[in-house]
Formats: structure tokens, C-alpha cells, sequence
């Protein structure tokens, strides 16, 4: 098929869940789909404004994508989800980022808000593949296949984190490796937003780090919402943030047994998790203490990935000798 | 039984106001601190806005003083305040205290008064049949109580810029106010408000300055605590300017009960419009009503703008970022202030000192 032109997704924020389902959509509709990449060793962070390491990012993947590409592709993720919904940020993200490249380069920032009745993520794409052109009967298959592929890889997605170097995860042509039969010795739970956990420039790549210290990591994309929902029903509110449920009700399972330790990845200034951080400390307090090692890590762009090694080795220490 | 709530503004004195009136036992948390703030600090998380904190401070004084039940207003997502409930009652917890909690729902559902009705099921039962008969004129009475406060403010706040003895109108005001707080009737209240308007307006004025006006805009907690700002409103006013705020406690009671065709409320939706231009959809709290502000009130001829904040807050962290540009396109100075635990007011005053400065800079040139 003939190329139509180029669309470039930054990889930033909901990028590292669903990069599978956005790039195969467009590469279905025909346009050549270009991601960032990292900042790489002498890669500097553009601060337009004061908010939290992830959407520094996004605007710096966003400014050096800007002349490389017809469109830049930063929906405006209010909720994906019939009752929840995203961080409040990341409503105004397609507007910082048009402020922030002065208007230089088209955004497709389709709303994408599933708790209205009758929206669903069919349409919302739909909507996009209307705006470039495409008619909703190819937008519908793309859609489909798009899909397809984003179960593919969530399926896989703990295997992937587990065999392949941190730089592959994302290529989306690498397969996923055959899994080893014998697992590492100690198994440990990676919990926050998945561009906290999967951005290296974000974690200085901890996910190399701690395959290195000879441990198998689990993240919640192995839970399901079901047991994520059980974890949390209890609480005297509802917390109305999906990422915000995802991470309690994933710590809460981990921290009930099942692995050898748990990591809690955020980034400084980040409110969603500032508050739930707060909450599960105090709680398991009052409910009388975790048996299991829990180390909650925060990240900002002065991060060094030397104080983080002594912090997992330490960690891993405190693991062991629970174990023995 | 023994009733407290938060410090916001002159809040205290509407809620005090209610419980008196409905014959309710209460305890007003002690003032606003520096130890309140400590104790909020120590407490909480880093990143956690400055609210949450000085909330959860005038709760622990409160319960140490003997209160047994907290009320608090709830709010809706996607801001972080709806959610202050269910981490402080475990850090209460956490912290020794026994007490009971009722939140007042924000908007009336029926998930939220079945829930009201679950809360307040065990209070019921303390409460006299007085008291309950008693509670809505108790709410008229706080109603009654918090516009007059809120007419003194704004007079305040005209008359403050003028003054010729400095700090004048601050000492007057906070004696009008007391007498507002201690009216018991409507015909005494009605008298306070009254001798306090007149105490207000025969402070000496100097007819000749002509003042800057400067709008606050921001977090309305922010905006709306002179603790938590650190007398911003009061010391823009005593260097010659007049202040204009939207942000009042009655414009976000009648805010909440949707009662949004009051001409109060349809400012806001003007200031919504306005924001459109920058801000493509609804961010959430106070974020897109500080830029429609901002740039409504440039369009107004208004010499500059305040924009208060918590640090790390959500919604206004995005304002900021566009703010900056909204200053540029429509020329007009706008002074950011986040704030957060640091004992900051020094700098506050030098960087407001800075931007009247400018201020009459620019005036001179134009």
C-alpha cells in the first residue's frame, strides 16, 4: 500500500500500555507511524512547564517529533473506563503540547471518554481514521486487527519483561521469546503507572537492574480486573482514578503473598500517587504490618542509577533473609 | 457528642454558626498555625497538596481539644480533594484517635444520601428532636452570617487600597467580623453587620491614589485562607491595590447545589468559555476558570493577575503551564505563587512588592 505520510506517536505516558493498539491502527490505515525513542545519553528535557517527570517527557518527545512528522497523535485520555477515569493532567496534555510547539505541527487529540453512555473505543477510532481520511469500514478493520494485537501482547507482556532487553520491549516485530522452564530464585511485584515502569529514562531502566540481581518480575497485567476490584471493595470510598485502582489493588494482592517482595515505582510530584502511596502505608500500619518487603522507589530527573543499585541490593538482602 | 470541621477562610464561622443556632455541641479547631501546619506535614506525604495537609492539622487540634466528630465537605473527581476523606480517616486512625466521621455529599444522589443516611444513623440518636427541628434555621442563620462576612470582605478590600494609615482596614475588619460571629438573632446580626460596614467606611481615605486592580485567581483553598496564603489579599492591598476574587465560599455552596443560573454562577461560565481558546476540555477544579479569569479579566482592563496554588496541585500545575502563555498573547502580568509548608512569607512580600512595581513601571510608560 502507498504510503500516506507520517504520524508520530511520543512515547510518553499511556504510550508504554498501549503502544500495540495505536501504531498497528495507523500502520493498518496506512501511514508510516514513527515513535521517539528514547532521550538517549545526552538527551535534555525540555521544561515548558512544572508538572511531573512523565509529562516533561511527553512535551520533550513531543518537540523533537514535531518536524519529522505530519501528524503527532496525543489523544486526550479522560477515561477508559465506564466509571473511572485518567489523571486530570493528562486532559490538558494535547493543549501543552500545541502551546508548548506553538502550533508548528497538527495534533489529533480525539477525546477519548468512555463513561458516556453509547461511547466505546470503536468509535473513538473511528473518529480518528475519519479525520486522516479513512472510511469507517477500514478504520473498523484496522481497529480490529489493532486490537487484536494489543491482547496478543498483553498476554505475553510478563513473559516479554522478562526475556527480552528493556530497549525491545516496544518494537513491536521482535516476538516474544519462548519462556525458560527454570524461573529465577526470588519473584518480586513492579507496581505504578506503566510509563513509571517501563520508561527508562523515567527508572534509569530498573527493569534490567533487577533481572540483573537475579529476580522474576510480575506486574499487575497479571491480575485481573476482577481481583483488583476484590482487593479494593472494601474501602471506605471508591477511588475514581483507574491507574489509582490498578495500584492499590495491585498492592494489596502482592503485599497478601505470592512473591518475595514488592517495588512501588512513582514519580516525584505525581498527586495520584502521592495520596494512594500515603493510604497503603498507613493501612497496612493499622491492619498490623506486611510480611512481605516492600520498597517504594520515586523518581525525578536528578535520579542516579547508582543509589538505585545499592537501594535493590539492599532490598534484595532483606528478601533473602526473610526466605532463609 | 462534640462536633469540629476545617478552617477555610471565614468558613468557621458559618459552621459555628449552624451548630450554635441547632444548639449542637462544637469545638472550633484552634487557628491556623504554624503547629498545625507542622502536625499536617508530619502526617502526610511530600507531594500531597498543602490542603490536605492544614485539614488534616485543624483535625488533630481538634480532637485533642475533645471533638469526637468530624464533618467535611466532599467533593467529585477528578481532583484530589474527593478523595482527603478516605485517607485521613486511616491516618486518624493510625494516629490513636476515636472519632466519627459525616461527609457532606457534594452533589445530592442518591448513592451519596443513602450513604449520609448510614453515617449519620448512630449521630441521629444523640440529637434531641430540638436540635434536628432547629437545623435549618441554623443553616439560614450560617447562610445570613457568611454573606455578611463576605460583604465586609469585599468592602474591605475596595477601602484597603486607599487607606492612609496602613493596616487600618486589616484591625477593623477583624473586629466586624468578631461582632458578625457573636450576633446570636437576625435583628443583632443585621445590627453587626451594620455598625461593621460603617466601622469599615469611616476609615481615613486618600481620594487622590488611583489603584492598580489585580485579580486573584487559583485553587480556591489557596485563594480563599488568608493561613494558607500568607495574607496575600491583605498585603496587595496595603501596598495600593484592589483586589477582586470570584472565589467565595457562597459561589461554590451555590456552585455545588447546581444552582448555576444565579448571576454569581454565570460568571464562571463565562470565565469556562473564555478558556476554551487554550484549553480544549474540562481539566477539572478551579483550572479552566484561572485562564477564562486571566484573560477576561485583561479584556476588563485590569492591570495584572495573582495566580495562587498548592504545589504538586493537579488541575492547576496545567493552568500554570498555559498561564504563561495566556500573560504573553494578552499582555498582562500574572504573578504565579506555589505554595507549600515553607515559611515563605518574606519572600511573598518581596515578590509582591516587585510586581506593584512593575505595575506602576508599566503604567508610567503606557
Amino acid at each position: 500500500m502507498e504510503e500516506k505520510g507520517r504520524i508520530g506517536i511520543p512515547n510518553a505516558l499511556m504510550f508504554y500500555r498501549y503502544f500495540a493498539l495505536w501504531r498497528c491502527f495507523f500502520e493498518e490505515l496506512g501511514w508510516k507511524v514513527m515513535v521517539s525513542g528514547g532521550l538517549g545519553k545526552k538527551g535534555k528535557i525540555i521544561y515548558f512547564e512544572d508538572s511531573c517527570l512523565p509529562m516533561k517527557l511527553l512535551v520533550t518527545h513531543a518537540m523533537f517529533l514535531k518536524d519529522k512528522v505530519d501528524h503527532l497523535f496525543i489523544p486526550r485520555l479522560v477515561s477508559l473506563h465506564r466509571t473511572y477515569i485518567m489523571c486530570p493532567k493528562f486532559r490538558g496534555a494535547p493543549d501543552i503540547v500545541r502551546l508548548a510547539t506553538e502550533g508548528n505541527v497538527s495534533i489529533i487529540d480525539e477525546t477519548i471518554d468512555l463513561r458516556i453512555k453509547g461511547n466505546s473505543l470503536l468509535q473513538s477510532f473511528s473518529k480518528i481514521g475519519e479525520k486522516l481520511g479513512a472510511s469507517k469500514k477500514e478504520s473498523k478493520q484496522a481497529f480490529l486487527k489493532a486490537q487484536q494485537s494489543f491482547s496478543t501482547f498483553q498476554k505475553e507482556w510478563v513473559d516479554r519483561i522478562n526475556q527480552l532487553p528493556s530497549r525491545q520491549l516496544f518494537e513491536i516485530d521482535i516476538p516474544t521469546p519462548v519462556p525458560h522452564k527454570i524461573s529465577p530464585p526470588m519473584k518480586v511485584a513492579l507496581i505504578g503507572h506503566p510509563y513509571n515502569l517501563f520508561d527508562i529514562d523515567i527508572n534509569k531502566d530498573i527493569i534490567t537492574l533487577i533481572k540483573g540481581l537475579g529476580m522474576e518480575i510480575l506486574t499487575s497485567d497479571h491480575l485481573s480486573g476482577e481481583e483488583i476490584d476484590r482487593q479494593i471493595s472494601d474501602l471506605s470510598k471508591e477511588i475514581y482514578w483507574s491507574s489509582g485502582r490498578e495500584i492499590v489493588g495491585s498492592l494489596l494482592h502482592f503485599l497478601s503473598g505470592g512473591v518475595d517482595g514488592v517495588v512501588f515505582l512513582t514519580s516525584f510530584k505525581c498527586g495520584i500517587d502521592a495520596l494512594l502511596q500515603e493510604f497503603i502505608k498507613r493501612r497496612l500500619k493499622v491492619q498490623g504490618g506486611a510480611s512481605i518487603p516492600f520498597l517504594t522507589l520515586s523518581f525525578d530527573e536528578h535520579t542516579g542509577r547508582e543509589g538505585l543499585t545499592t537501594r535493590l541490593e539492599a532490598f534484595r538482602d532483606v528478601m533473602e533473609a526473610r526466605k532463609h | 457528642m462534640k462536633v469540629t470541621f476545617p478552617h477555610l477562610g471565614s468558613m468557621h464561622i458559618f459552621c459555628k454558626a449552624i451548630a450554635e443556632t441547632a444548639g449542637i455541641p462544637f469545638i472550633v479547631p484552634p487557628e491556623t498555625s504554624r503547629r498545625t501546619l507542622t502536625l499536617g506535614v508530619l502526617h502526610s506525604n511530600e507531594c500531597i497538596c498543602l490542603p490536605f495537609k492544614i485539614i488534616l492539622g485543624n483535625f488533630i487540634e481538634a480532637l485533642e481539644k475533645g471533638a469526637d466528630t468530624i464533618v467535611m465537605v466532599g467533593s467529585g473527581p477528578p481532583c484530589r480533594l474527593g478523595l482527603y476523606d478516605l485517607v485521613q480517616k486511616v491516618i486518624l486512625e493510625d494516629l490513636g484517635f476515636h472519632y466519627r466521621w459525616l461527609t457532606i455529599p457534594p452533589h445530592l444522589t442518591w448513592q451519596a444520601i443513602w450513604k449520609n443516611y448510614e453515617e449519620t444513623k448512630e449521630l441521629k440518636k444523640e440529637l434531641s428532636a430540638k436540635n434536628i427541628l432547629l437545623f435549618p434555621y441554623g443553616l439560614w442563620m450560617g447562610w445570613r452570617k457568611m454573606m455578611a462576612c463576605e460583604a465586609l470582605e469585599k468592602l474591605a478590600m475596595k477601602v484597603r487600597s486607599r487607606e492612609v494609615k496602613k493596616g487600618e482596614t486589616q484591625r477593623r475588619l477583624k473586629r466586624a467580623l468578631g461582632w458578625v460571629d457573636e450576633a446570636k438573632t437576625p435583628g443583632t446580626l443585621r445590627e453587626a453587620a451594620q455598625r461593621g460596614e460603617r466601622l469599615i467606611q469611616e476609615i481615613e481615605q486618600d481620594p487622590s491614589r488611583i489603584p492598580f486592580r489585580v485579580a486573584i485567581v487559583g485553587e480556591l483553598y489557596t485563594v480563599m485562607d488568608p493561613h494558607i496564603n500568607r495574607g496575600v489579599e491583605q498585603k496587595l492591598g496595603e501596598l495600593g491595590v484592589e483586589v477582586t476574587r470570584t472565589s467565595w465560599f457562597s459561589t461554590h455552596i451555590l456552585r455545588s447545589l447546581r444552582k448555576n443560573k444565579a448571576n454569581r454562577a454565570s460568571e464562571r461560565i463565562r470565565f469556562f468559555e473564555a478558556s476554551k481558546a487554550y484549553l480544549g476540555y474540562d481539566v477539572g477544579a478551579e483550572c479552566n476558570i484561572s485562564i477564562g479569569e486571566t484573560i477576561l479579566r485583561s479584556q476588563e482592563g485590569y492591570d495584572g493577575v495573582v495566580h495562587l496554588m498548592p504545589f504538586a496541585c493537579m488541575p492547576e500545575t496545567t493552568a500554570s503551564g498555559i498561564l504563561t502563555k495566556v500573560g504573553k498573547d494578552w499582555d498582562i502580568p500574572i504573578l504565579t505563587l506555589i505554595l507549600d509548608e515553607q515559611e515563605i512569607e518574606g519572600r511573598i512580600q518581596t515578590l509582591l512588592e516587585a510586581f506593584v512595581e512593575m505595575l506602576q513601571w508599566k503604567r508610567k510608560v503606557a
